[in-house]
């Protein structure tokens, strides 16, 4: 059995390829024809050298220094320390405290984002439908909206003493924590503040996945006396998982890097309860660490692409 | 499979590493020497790089160096701050500098050790015109790079009203009226006697101050020692202010000022900028209701000093008219002149004998604290050290960590972060 497939390549290698019976001018035209298909792909092909795959490099090189800002004019002239920094990276207490911090931030935030994307979208789809140009655009604002205006109002919600929050739980007779200068509640405060800037975009690309799926699969099952939750259950989610897919590795990439969030609204404070990886690295560089950080960016980026392997595991095609 | 790649991976970054060794760091440079300006009036292009109002007003004020020069032109590019550390060091690794910049005093370090500035000539620029503090921070490995532009220091605020009622009509002098005061304001009802920075950047700068105060000496150019006696008396004194409710740590951004004119704070620490940041806020009539008192004393009263710097560089193509520029803006006459246009504080000694500095009650107060002021060591690890020292801090006014601890896990970092000699 096993020599079978050995059996027969040759076979196809033969019947596959024209190569032998073509001869020289053949060999010509091709390498011609890839000249032509090369020379249409150059303008593409030194952007991409020039601007990505020469920075890509030299960033994982200089990961590989001991780089600092003071080395500015002789760029050379540095030590090579081996996997120094990324052995240093895992003893370093902030490093470590902004892997769980960011952690948490996807592990909450992306859910989070996604189920309040959802249900918008659900609920856009099918009862909401006299404003649904005006909800839309209403949970699409925060999205467009600069994170910067978007900070002043959320600093002024959440603010101790004078916020709309706390001002509506003493309404109600509850006095209400100081959000963003608490350690247990600035992290869960700004996941909540990154679901709601977010969640808008996912619910515009989910509205349209849902208005992709049939009528008529949600007609037969309303013949077969499907209620509206097990609709949902078996006929939305399915159809809806490549988008749900999309969704999920599109906000896991953007919240694994969070960063703005926590640069405009608390500095990485209190107690460093907010500093994510990204806003790490961005200090790193800052204090002319750059050898360090760029080492640290390179542990982000290979924790980007393992959630997203992982979300492809799970929710992507089982064919 | 996956394992050999690796292993191959592996072999190829070791072999490079092997080979590029070769082209690793010298071991120790050469002390820079300065070298002299030429004579005569400056000619040529000035190009000047200047952050914020500074870099706005410098283009106009030096009408008036051209004028002294006909031959000379000064070009100024205003840069923002938020952007200028970044655009600086770009412009130094592309050997593309202005001939003269601004440079933050905790900047000087980095820069300085980069070999882009060039040192000061001792011929033009004379050293004992300004004050000690501000000249150490153009000093990098016993050499200057630069000259103090405009300096500001930190004193307290107080609020007369409350101090007079406290007991303290003419402000706190030592520590312990200072803690005094703030006791007695809180029992008089004021919700903070003595305000102070208990988190986020620069608290370090709030702190220094009364480790100086206290003897502490443990900052120089080649070791950080911050375990010492005196620091850890210094936090503890810093830290009871917070222990025994005479600070909040938790005061969001920008609400000190309002609740110091509204009485709920009897006073702070700060520069020279909260003058004008306080009528603002506070009306015209606010002005009789607040003093300055320099900073209280325990075994010396020295404070914090800062400002921003002049540094020309080596790549400079107009190196000796860019000198003349920066010996012209360190001119008595001229410093007192670009205080006016944009309250800037002098640098050189003698311009603070004008009356348009000397005669102005708060003023003074700085220009006298900053005969007696510090500045941490122009080394190019501060601003890690400073974020690490904050962090500490941190936990010591908001977590009630114990002071000696927090002295201890403050040298744990410095020593792991180095001075990046």
């Amino acid at each position: 059995m096993t020599s079978a497939p050995v059996a027969t390549a040759p076979a196809r290698s033969v019947g596959d390829s024209p190569d032998r019976p073509a001869g020289s001018i053949r060999r010509r035209q091709r390498l011609r024809r890839a000249l032509t298909g090369w020379a249409f792909s150059a303008p593409y092909t030194v952007l991409f050298l020039v601007f990505m795959a020469v920075p890509v490099v030299v960033s994982l090189v200089m990961s590989f220094t001991d780089l600092r800002s003071t080395d500015l004019r002789n760029p050379f002239a540095v030590n090579f320390v081996g996997l120094d920094n990324y052995t240093r990276l895992f003893s370093d207490d902030l490093f470590l405290r902004s892997s769980v911090n960011t952690l948490v931030f996807v592990v909450i935030g992306v859910p989070l984002t996604i189920v309040l994307a959802l249900a918008a979208a659900t609920a856009l789809n099918s009862g909401l439908l006299r404003f649904r140009a005006l909800f839309r655009v209403g949970f699409y604002l925060p999205v467009v909206t600069s994170i910067v205006a978007v900070a002043v109002v959320w600093r002024f919600l959440l603010d101790p003493e004078v916020g709309l929050i706390n001002n509506l739980l003493r309404v109600v007779g509850v006095d209400g924590p100081s959000w963003l200068f608490d350690t247990k509640l600035a992290l869960p405060s700004l996941i909540v503040m990154a679901a709601w800037r977010n969640f808008g975009f996912l619910m515009v690309i989910f509205l349209a996945g849902l208005q992709a799926i049939p009528g008529e699969l949600y007609e037969a099952a309303t013949l077969d006396g499907a209620s509206r939750w097990q609709q949902f259950r078996n006929v939305t989610l399915p159809l809806l998982r490549p988008t749900l897919l999309f969704g999920g590795v599109v906000t896991g990439i953007g919240y694994l890097q969070f960063f703005e969030e926590p640069f405009v609204m608390t500095q990485g404070g209190p107690l460093s309860s907010t500093l994510s990886v990204s806003y790490h690295i961005y200090n790193q560089f800052g204090f002319g660490n750059y050898g360090y950080a760029a080492a640290a960016s390179y542990v982000l980026f290979i924790a980007i692409v393992a959630l997203s392997v992982i979300q492809f595991r799970f929710l992507g095609d089982r064919k | 499979m996956r394992r050999s790649r690796f292993a191959a991976v592996a072999a190829v970054a070791l072999a490079a590493s092997v080979a590029l060794t070769g082209c690793g760091r010298d071991s120790g440079g050469g002390q820079d020497e300065a070298k002299s300006v030429a004579e005569g009036k400056a000619s040529g292009e000035i190009t000047v790089w200047a952050m914020g109002t500074e870099g706005e007003k410098l283009g106009e004020f030096a009408k008036a160096f051209s004028a002294e020069n006909p031959d000379a032109k000064v070009n100024v590019t205003a840069v923002p701050w938020d952007a200028a550390h970044q655009k600086i060091a770009s412009a130094i690794a592309a050997k593309q500098t202005p001939d003269v910049s601004m440079i933050g005093t905790t900047w000087q370090g980095e820069f300085a050790k980069t070999g882009a500035l060039d040192p000061t000539p001792p011929d033009l620029i004379k050293k004992d015109d300004f004050f000690p503090g501000a000249w150490d921070t153009t000093v990098v490995d016993e050499t200057s790079y630069g000259v103090p532009w405009y300096v500001e220091t930190r004193g307290i605020y107080y609020r007369k009203d409350l101090a007079a009622a406290a007991g303290f009509p003419d402000g706190p002098k030592t520590w312990d009226d200072l803690k005094t005061m703030a006791t007695k304001m809180k029992q008089a009802g004021v919700r903070e006697g003595f305000h102070l920075q208990g988190a986020k950047t620069g608290t370090w700068q709030s702190i220094m101050p009364f480790a100086w105060s206290n003897g502490f000496d443990g900052l120089g150019a080649d070791e950080l020692s911050f375990d010492s006696p005196e620091m850890v008396e210094a936090l503890t004194y810093y830290q009871s202010f917070f222990k025994e409710g005479l600070s909040n740590a938790n005061l969001p951004e920008g609400q000190q000022e309002p609740d110091f004119v509204s009485g709920k704070i009897g006073a702070f620490i700060s520069g020279p900028w909260h003058i004008g940041i306080l009528e603002e806020k506070g009306g015209a009539a606010f002005k009789d209701k607040f003093a300055i008192a320099p900073m209280p004393t325990k075994k010396s009263g020295t404070s914090f000093i800062g400002g921003s710097n002049l540094a020309v560089f080596k790549d400079a193509k107009n190196r000796d008219a860019g000198w003349k520029f920066v010996q012209w803006l360190s001119k008595p006459e001229i410093q007192v002149k670009w205080y006016q246009a944009v309250n800037d504080l002098p640098s050189v000694q003698s311009a603070w004998d004008d009356s348009a500095l000397s005669g102005d009650p708060y003023l003074a107060v700085f220009g006298k604290q900053l005969e007696d002021a510090k500045a941490p060591p122009a080394i190019p690890t501060w601003e890690q050290v400073a974020a690490a020292f904050d962090l500490e801090v941190e936990k010591l006014c908001k977590n009630q960590a114990d002071a000696a601890t927090t002295a201890k896990a403050i040298q744990q970092k410095a020593s792991a972060i180095g001075t990046g000699a």
